[in-house]
C-alpha cells in the first residue's frame, strides 16, 4: 500500500498568483464572480452553521443525560431541537456539498472557466446569507418551538413568532433553486471539447441529479412555508380544521419537498464517494454507467415516496401501502451504488489515508442507514417506530454517517486543491477514527432506545432509558472532540501545511490537471478530453488525461 | 442530451432566410379569443360533471397554443421542452399522491366529516 | 452557420462562453428551468384548489357564480392580447424595428396595468361584501360549508398571480428601457425573448385560474 505522501511531487509548486490572492481586499471577495471564491465563502458559512447546529445538538444530548430536567426547561428543549433541525438541514446539509464542492469543482471538472451564470452564483450566496440570518435570528428571538417540520395546526396557532423563520427558509430555498439551475445549465453548456456525458466524473452526475431535485422540489416548500406564515397572520384556514381546512394537506405539501430534499443531501455525498474512492483504490469506478444512472434513478423515485413520513398521520392505508412500496425502490438504486463501490475497492491498489477511513465509514453506515430505511418504510413496523428514536437514528445514520463522512472525505481530498497545502496525515487519521467511533457510539444506542419505545422530541423519559441515553451522549462527546481536532489541524495546515503540488493524490480527475490552488481562470487553455473518467486503467499506470 | 457541438436556438433558425411573419401570432390570438368565448359560454351552462372536464380541456388547448406558438416551443431545443413537460408531470404527480389519499381515507377523518363546518352569515 | 457578426454579438459574449450561440442556448435553458420552478410554485395552490373543491364542491360552485364573470373574462382577454403584443414585440426586434418593439412593449405594460386595475376593483368589491378568506369570511350570499376556503384559495392564487404580474411588468419595463436605449437589434435580442417568456407564463397561469375560479 502506498502512502499519499509518496505520490506527491518532490518539488511541489505553489503558484505565486492564484485565485486566493489574485484580487485583494474584502470587497473583491464580496463582489467576486469567481466560483472558487464563492465556494470558499460557502465553506466558511456552512462550517459556522455546522458549529452552531452541533452546539445545539450537544445541548440536547446533555439535557438527555437524566430522565428529568438537566440543564434547561421544557420550552427551551423544544426550541433547541427546532434550532438544531433547521440549522442543520437548511443551513448546512442542503447547501454544503453543492455550495462548497459543487461550486469549486464543477467548472474544473468540466474544463470550464466558471459556472454558466457567475453573477447568479454570487446572488445564491447572498440569498443564503440573508435567509440563514433571518432564520437563525427568527428562531432565537421568536422562540420557535415547532420542530423543523412546522406542522400545522401547531405552527399556525403557536404564540411564538414564526414569520422571520419562514421567510428565512423561503429565501434559503431560492438560493438552493438558483444554485441548482446554474449547475444544470453549466453541465449542459460548458463541457470542454471531448467531454461527452459518459466521460464526466461521477461527482458531476451526482450534482446534476441533485440540481434537478433542487429546481423541481424547492418551489413547493417555498409555497408551503409562506402559506403557514399567511395562515398564522391572516387565519386563512387552509390547514385549520375549525375553518374547514385539512392539516394533513400541509404534511403532503411539506413532505413533497422534504423527502426529495434528503436526496439533495445524500446524492452529492454519493458523488464525492465515487470520485474519492477511485483515487484511493487507484482504479476505475466499477460500473460507471450503473452508478451514473442510479443517481438519476434516486432523484426520480425520490419524488414519489413522500407519504412514508405520514403513515400515522391519518393518511389512507391505500396511500400508505403505495408510498411504502415505492420507497423501497430507492433501496435498489442505493444498493447498486454500494455494490459498485465495494467492487471498486476489490483488487484495487488501496491508498491508506483519512479520506479512505471516511469512505469506509460511509459504506458501512450507509448500509445500515439504508437497511433501517427499508425497515421504517414498512408500514406495519413504522407504526411502532414513528416519532421514536429509531427514526432519528435511521436518518442520522444517513445524514451524519453517510453525508458528513462524505463531506469530511471531500474536505480532506480537495483541501490540497483548494489551498495548495497538505494537512497532517497522522492527526487526520486519529480524528477520522474518533469520528467513526464517536458516530457509532452516539447513534447505535438510539436505535435501541427508539425500538424500546422512547419518543423523539420528548424532554423527559422513563428511567429505564437512561443508560442508553448516557451512552449516546458519551458518543456525541467523542464525535465533537473529533471535529475539534479536525478544525485545529486544518486551520494549522492553511498556514503551515507543507505544499501539496498540483496533484498530490495522483488522481485522474480533471480538476487535478491544473495548479493547486488553481488560477483565477481555472485553465490557461481549454482542455481537450480524450479518455474516459477515473481512468486508472492499471493501478499506477500513467495515462495522458487531458491536453492543456 | 445536448451534444457539445449543438449550436441551436431560435437565433440560428431565424437568421435563416425564411423567418416567419407576424401573421401566425394573430391567428393564435384569434383562436385564443374564440376558445375563451367558448369556455365562458359553456362554463355557466349546467353540464354536470362534464363542466370541469370541458373547462380543463379548453384551458389546456389554450395553454398549448400559448406554449407552442407564443413561447416558440415548436422551435425550442429538446431539453427546454423536456423541462417544461417534466414540471407539468410532477405537478400531476403531486396531485395524484394527495388525491389517492383523500379518496381512500375514512370519511370521518376528512374536513367534511362529522360534524360539518358551520359558516356564520350576517 | 454562426450567426454572430462583428462587435454587437461579441460585446455581449461572456468570457466563459466560447460562442454567442452557446451562451444564448445556456440563457434560454436557464429561463425554461426558472419557468419550471414557477410551474411547481403555482402547483401547490392548484393542488389546494383541487383538494378543497373536492371537499366543498357545492360551496365552490355557488361562490364562483358570485364572482364578476365580466371582470374575469375581460382580464382573460386583456392578458391574451398582452401575450400577443409581447410576442409581436419579440418578432419586431428581430426585424430591427426598434420603435415598433418599444410601442408593443408599452402596450403590453398597459395591459398589465389594466389587469391589475380590474383586479383591484374586484378585490374591493369582495372586501365590501365580506367575501374574505378564512376567519374573515362573512358573506351572506354563499353559506355552504367551505365557502370561506373558496375565498382563501381565490385570494391566495389571484394574489400570487398578481405579484407575478407586477414582477413581469417590471421586467418588461426594464426591457423597454433597454430597447429605447438601442441595446437590442436583429443580432442581439435574447433579453426581449426572455422577458416575453416570463410574461407568457403569467398568462398561462391565468388561463387555468380563470375557468377554475370563475366558471365551474
Amino acid at each position: 500500500m502506498s502512502q499519499p505522501n509518496q505520490l506527491s511531487d518532490d518539488n511541489p509548486v505553489y503558484p505565486a498568483v492564484n485565485y486566493l490572492n489574485a484580487d485583494r481586499g474584502v470587497w473583491s471577495w464580496l463582489t467576486t464572480v469567481d466560483h472558487k471564491r464563492i465556494a470558499i465563502m460557502y465553506l466558511v458559512s456552512v462550517l459556522i452553521a455546522f458549529l452552531l447546529g452541533g452546539i445545539f445538538a450537544m445541548a440536547l444530548r446533555v439535557e438527555l443525560l437524566t430522565p428529568g430536567p438537566t440543564i434547561m426547561g421544557a420550552n427551551t428543549y423544544n426550541r433547541m431541537f427546532t434550532l438544531h433541525g433547521v440549522v442543520m438541514i437548511f443551513l448546512f446539509m442542503i447547501p454544503a456539498i453543492p455550495g462548497v464542492f459543487g461550486n469549486f469543482c464543477l467548472p474544473l471538472m468540466l474544463g470550464a472557466k466558471d459556472v454558466a451564470f457567475p453573477k447568479l452564483n454570487l446572488l445564491s450566496l447572498y440569498l443564503y446569507w440573508t435567509g440563514a440570518t433571518l432564520a437563525l435570528a427568527g428562531m432565537i428571538m421568536g422562540g420557535t418551538d415547532t420542530g423543523w417540520t412546522f406542522y400545522a395546526p401547531y405552527s399556525t396557532t403557536t404564540p411564538m413568532t414564526l414569520f422571520p423563520v419562514l421567510l428565512g427558509v423561503f429565501i434559503l430555498g431560492f438560493s438552493s433553486i438558483l444554485t441548482g439551475l446554474n449547475f444544470i445549465v453549466t453541465i449542459h453548456t460548458l463541457r470542454a471539447p471531448g467531454l461527452g456525458w459518459m466521460r464526466m466524473q461521477l461527482f458531476v452526475w451526482a450534482i446534476y441529479a441533485t440540481s434537478i431535485i433542487q429546481v423541481l422540489a424547492t418551489p413547493v416548500i417555498g409555497l408551503t412555508v409562506m402559506l403557514v406564515g399567511i395562515e398564522k397572520v391572516g387565519h386563512f384556514g387552509l390547514f385549520d380544521p375549525s375553518r374547514g381546512g385539512d392539516p394533513v394537506l400541509f404534511q403532503h405539501m411539506f413532505w413533497f419537498y422534504s423527502h426529495p430534499a434528503v436526496y439533495i443531501m445524500v446524492l452529492p455525498a454519493m458523488g464525492v464517494i465515487s470520485d474519492v474512492i477511485a483515487a484511493f483504490a487507484r482504479k476505475n469506478v466499477f460500473g460507471y454507467k450503473a452508478v451514473a444512472y442510479s443517481s438519476l434513478g434516486i432523484a426520480f423515485v425520490g419524488f414519489f415516496a413522500w407519504g412514508h413520513h405520514m403513515f400515522v398521520s391519518g393518511q389512507s392505508p391505500t396511500d400508505d401501502g403505495a408510498f411504502a412500496a415505492i420507497s423501497m425502490l430507492v433501496g435498489v438504486f442505493t444498493a447498486i451504488k454500494v455494490f459498485n463501490w465495494v467492487a471498486t475497492l476489490y483488487k484495487g491498489s488501496i491508498v491508506v489515508g483519512a479520506p479512505l477511513v471516511y469512505i469506509c465509514g460511509f459504506l458501512f453506515f450507509t448500509v445500515f442507514g439504508g437497511m433501517t430505511g427499508i425497515a421504517v418504510a414498512t408500514v406495519s413496523l413504522d407504526v411502532h417506530w414513528h416519532d421514536t428514536y429509531f427514526v432519528i437514528a435511521h436518518f442520522h445514520f444517513i445524514m451524519v454517517g453517510a453525508v458528513i463522512m462524505a463531506f469530511l472525505a471531500a474536505l480532506h481530498y480537495w483541501f490540497p486543491k483548494m489551498f495548495g497545502r497538505m494537512y497532517h496525515e497522522g492527526w487526520a487519521m486519529v480524528s477520522a477514527a474518533l469520528i467513526v467511533l464517536g458516530f457509532a457510539a452516539t447513534f447505535i444506542p438510539q436505535f435501541l432506545v427508539g425500538n424500546a419505545g422512547m419518543p423523539r422530541r420528548y424532554y423527559m423519559y422513563p428511567e429505564r432509558f437512561q443508560s442508553l441515553n448516557v451512552a449516546s451522549t458519551a458518543g456525541a462527546s467523542l464525535l465533537a472532540f473529533g471535529f475539534i481536532i479536525i478544525a485545529i489541524y486544518l486551520i494549522y495546515a492553511l498556514i503551515h501545511g507543507r505544499l501539496a503540488g498540483d496533484n498530490p493524490w495522483d488522481s485522474r480527475g480533471i480538476e487535478w490537471m491544473t495548479t493547486s490552488p488553481p488560477d483565477k481562470h481555472n485553465f490557461h487553455e481549454t482542455p481537450v478530453i480524450t479518455v474516459d473518467p477515473h481512468s486508472y486503467q492499471n493501478p499506477g499506470e500513467e495515462v495522458e488525461h487531458v491536453v492543456i | 442530451m445536448a451534444e457539445i457541438t449543438e449550436n441551436r436556438g431560435p437565433n440560428a433558425v431565424h437568421a435563416d432566410a425564411h423567418a416567419h411573419g407576424p401573421g401566425r401570432y394573430f391567428v393564435v390570438w384569434i383562436l385564443l379569443l374564440i376558445f375563451t368565448g367558448t369556455t365562458v359560454i359553456t362554463g355557466r351552462m349546467d353540464l354536470g360533471d362534464f363542466n370541469i372536464v370541458l373547462a380543463l380541456v379548453i384551458a389546456s388547448v389554450k395553454a398549448a397554443l400559448v406554449v407552442l406558438f407564443f413561447m416558440h416551443m415548436t422551435e425550442a431545443a429538446g431539453t427546454n421542452r423536456l423541462i417544461f413537460v417534466v414540471s407539468v408531470i410532477f405537478t400531476i404527480v403531486m396531485m395524484t399522491g394527495v388525491f389517492g389519499d383523500l379518496l381512500t381515507r375514512n370519511p370521518m377523518t376528512l374536513p367534511t366529516g362529522n360534524p360539518p363546518v358551520q359558516i356564520q352569515a350576517e | 452557420m454562426s450567426s454572430s457578426d462583428g462587435h454587437a454579438a461579441n460585446a455581449h459574449l461572456a468570457h466563459h462562453f466560447d460562442t454567442i450561440e452557446r451562451q444564448d442556448y445556456a440563457v434560454r435553458l436557464g429561463m425554461w428551468l426558472f419557468l419550471a420552478t414557477e410551474v411547481l410554485l403555482f402547483a401547490g395552490l392548484f393542488l389546494g384548489y383541487t383538494v378543497y373543491r373536492h371537499f366543498y364542491h357545492e360551496a365552490f360552485h355557488e361562490a364562483s357564480r358570485h364572482l364578476d364573470l365580466w371582470a374575469g373574462a375581460t382580464n382573460t382577454v386583456v392578458l391574451i392580447t398582452s401575450s400577443l403584443s409581447v410576442a409581436l414585440a419579440y418578432w419586431a426586434i428581430k426585424q430591427d424595428k426598434q420603435k415598433l418593439c418599444a410601442g408593443l412593449l408599452v402596450f403590453t405594460i398597459a395591459c398589465a396595468l389594466v389587469f391589475l386595475a380590474i383586479k383591484a376593483i374586484e378585490y374591493h368589491h369582495k372586501f365590501e361584501e365580506g367575501a374574505l378568506p378564512g376567519a374573515w369570511y362573512h358573506y351572506s350570499e354563499v353559506t355552504a360549508p367551505g365557502a370561506n376556503l373558496y375565498y382563501t384559495i381565490y385570494f391566495l392564487s389571484t394574489g400570487l398571480h398578481a405579484i407575478h404580474v407586477i414582477v413581469g411588468m417590471s421586467i418588461l419595463i426594464w426591457v423597454l428601457a433597454r430597447v429605447l436605449k438601442g441595446h437590442f437589434s436583429s443580432t442581439y435580442f435574447v433579453p426581449v425573448e426572455l422577458g416575453g417568456l416570463y410574461w407568457h407564463l403569467v398568462d398561462l397561469v391565468w388561463i387555468f385560474l380563470f375557468p377554475l375560479l370563475y366558471l365551474i
